[in-house]
């Protein structure tokens, strides 16, 4: 029985695993602009075989080398940043109802792009204003917690209180806002990958792929960490270190993200419960399966708001669409809230 | 009384919905853009306009000394308004940022009549029910047979009919030498454009009629609004790229350190270098909405856009006297669009 259940949960977490790569190259061919299989092969093939380039046009080769490839990217970085950032701090917190958001950074970055929208013009861009005021947000909340000697309780609640300040500030800056500039910060603030070029991917995707890395390494340790801190100071863990370093990195990758993708909400909450119910609660596994997960969240997702209609529905409201219905379900069915 | 409106006035909009003008006694009776039906006094001397077209049309009818309040937005963010009626500078502004009146300041100011957005539907009523002013909801919605009622109604309640007709006569035959001009250019032949509204690249107007007044195509035309009730939509680059404009507009009625989207960030960016207009380098600035449009400002666009897309055809055109004309016919002031030119930074031709 046991072993029947090990082997499903193995077969489950390879096609969890498999399924960004999948995804990646369908999504490749997903766009309002058709582009036959080959072209997009042989445009990808011509940036190591560069006599590939004549045989495509020009616009083809833009498209998929110039739009298509680092959006899937972002897609890609995003997604896992989000979902391993909301499984190391629920796993953290020791609270399944933790999301990645949750010490302040999705109002504090939404001020940040506020700020630059609507008051400071093109030598301030969102992308830094939103990167900027997401770890000011967080380096509060964990000041005002007492650097991190506070119960995680006391954590989350300053992260409550933190999200609610830089919520009234970003109200107050859509207030004063003009017309034309609200618009751009709604927009903004419902997630958007549709611009992304390879110039905002430079700073953000080794930011995410560094903060990334070191989640993964740490990931027997949020083990631990989940433990009672007594415990886990017997097992001769530094336990405020260790902390200190699962926040910075969840910040760093969440922050990254979001300056680029604006706020795209639930991926940190829903992902790390799916890949609980499929495959076991123990982060050594959570964490690499939610990157994964993630990635092919945020791609389905990206590719259903490219196709489905004419106008491109900003990816917040999608995975929110699809996320929250298919947790729902998925809940109902396992009858069990997992951590 | 739907059938004598339309006897009377032949070219009915359907979005306006103006469907009757009725005297009872010495009232009007109006039906507005939101299709309400208000009636306004026969004298009105003080009026309240939160609504920024209607504020330019009233400073264009030269009935501005009759205004005792302004909008937010004129208020804090429209530089025109400093160029075609000083007087406009010194109102207090009745409304907050977001559109909501302020009540007590109304009732202080005492108008006879309000004009608002049909952006806001609630308020109107919201306004009316509370002052017991009547108020009127009316904007062109874009579009040049709205811009043209609003300025007759508006005139009409103002009693400045025959300035009202004036100013729709000078419109309608300086766009019909426009047309006239370009009359025998088949669809086919037409430029293929790509407007960019709204700092942002990909926000598209789905309907912009001085482009196609002026011999070009709007390639958005037709798709589905996203911002239900405006006229933008959100396109993707690919889309773009497929479209292969000839020539890119953007919107260029932003002061020019807060546009976010420049000529310069499009010309180089690599992503757009396929696309004709890029490799052509017909990539300018158009004038486009500012809080629905200023009615001097639209015909001077179109104008600009007519030597823009048919340099030969309008070669004779003198771009700068003949806008500094449309400014002066419609707010009598000199050099209008000089001043204009200085502060959006607008050369006498079409401009990146």
């Amino acid at each position: 029985m046991k072993e029947n259940r090990r082997k499903r949960r193995a077969a489950l977490a390879a096609v969890i695993v498999a399924l960004p790569i999948i995804l990646f190259f369908v999504s490749l061919n997903v766009g309002s602009y058709p582009i036959p299989l080959r072209d997009v092969g042989k445009s990808l093939l011509s940036l190591v075989v560069p006599s590939f380039r004549s045989e495509v046009p020009p616009a083809v080769r833009d498209i998929i080398l110039l739009i298509r490839l680092p959006r899937l990217l972002l897609a890609v970085a995003a997604g896992a940043s989000l979902a391993v950032s909301g499984a190391a701090l629920q796993a953290l917190f020791k609270n399944p109802l933790v999301n990645e958001y949750i010490l302040g950074l999705s109002s504090g970055s939404a001020f940040g792009a506020a700020l630059s929208l609507v008051f400071l013009g093109r030598a301030f861009p969102p992308q830094a204003g939103a990167f900027l005021f997401a770890v000011v947000a967080v380096l509060a909340v964990l000041l005002m917690a007492g650097r991190l000697e506070a119960s995680l309780v006391s954590l989350l609640l300053t992260g409550v209180i933190v999200s609610a300040f830089f919520s009234a500030l970003l109200m107050l800056v859509e207030f004063l806002a003009s017309p034309y500039a609200l618009q751009s910060l709604f927009y903004w603030l419902m997630g958007n990958l549709s611009l992304a070029g390879w110039g905002d991917l430079a700073l953000s995707l080794p930011l995410m792929a560094a903060g990334l890395a070191l989640l993964f390494l740490l990931r027997w340790r949020l083990n631990v960490l989940s433990m009672n801190e007594e415990e886990a100071r017997a097992m001769g863990v530094d336990v405020r270190r260790e902390k200190w370093l699962v926040i910075l990195a969840a910040t760093l990758i969440t922050a990254a993200a979001t300056s680029v993708a604006g706020i795209i909400g639930w991926l940190g909450l829903i992902v790390p419960h799916l890949v609980r119910m499929a495959a076991g609660v123990d982060n050594r596994s959570v964490i690499p399966l939610s990157a994964a997960l993630g990635a092919s969240f945020l791609l389905a997702a990206d590719a259903a708001a490219r196709s489905l209609t004419s106008i491109e529905i900003p990816i917040g409201i999608f995975t929110s669409l699809i996320g929250i219905p298919v947790f729902l379900a998925l809940l109902n069915k396992s009858k069990k809230v997992w951590l | 009384m739907r059938g004598r409106a339309g006897r009377l006035f032949p070219l009915p909009w359907p979005l306006f919905l103006l469907l009757a003008l009725q005297l009872i006694g010495q009232e009007l009776t109006v039906k507005d853009t939101l299709g309400r039906t208000v009636v306004v006094p026969a004298r009105v001397s003080r009026v309240l306009s939160l609504q920024p077209e209607i504020t330019r049309i009233i400073a264009a009818l030269g009935a501005d000394d009759r205004l005792v309040g302004r909008d937010d937005f004129i208020a804090r963010f429209d530089y025109l308004s400093s160029i075609i009626s000083p007087r406009l500078s010194q109102l207090p502004a009745a409304s907050a940022p977001d559109g909501t009146p302020d009540l007590e300041l109304v009732m202080r100011l005492n108008p006879d009549l309000i004009f608002a957005s049909p952006s806001e539907a609630s308020i109107s009523d919201y306004l009316q029910s509370k002052t017991g002013i009547p108020v009127l909801a009316f904007a062109s919605m874009g579009r040049f047979s709205g811009l043209l009622e609003e300025i007759r109604w508006t005139g009409a309640v103002l009693g400045r009919k025959d300035r009202a007709d004036e100013l729709i006569g000078y419109f309608r035959q300086t766009l019909g030498r426009v047309q006239k001009a370009i009359a025998d250019i088949p669809a086919g032949r037409r430029p293929r454009v790509y407007l960019s509204f709204w700092s942002s690249f990909t926000r598209t107007p789905v309907f912009y009629e001085p482009v196609n007044a002026a011999g070009g195509r709007n390639l958005a035309e037709g798709l589905m609004p996203a911002y239900l009730g405006t006229l933008g939509t959100e396109v993707s680059l690919e889309k773009i790229l497929g479209w292969d404009p000839e020539v890119i507009l953007l919107h260029g009625s932003y002061l020019p350190a807060e546009r976010k989207v420049t000529t310069s960030s499009v010309l180089d960016d690599p992503r757009l270098r396929s696309v004709r207009a890029v490799r052509d380098k017909r990539v300018y600035y158009t004038l486009g909405f500012w809080y629905w449009w200023d009615p001097a400002l639209v015909l001077v666009e179109t104008l600009m856009l007519a030597k823009l897309f048919y340099p030969q055809r309008f070669r004779a055109l003198d771009l700068r006297s003949e806008a500094n004309a449309v400014f002066k016919t419609f707010y009598g002031i000199e050099g209008g669009f000089d001043t204009l030119g200085r502060l959006l930074d607008i050369p006498d031709r079409p401009w990146r």
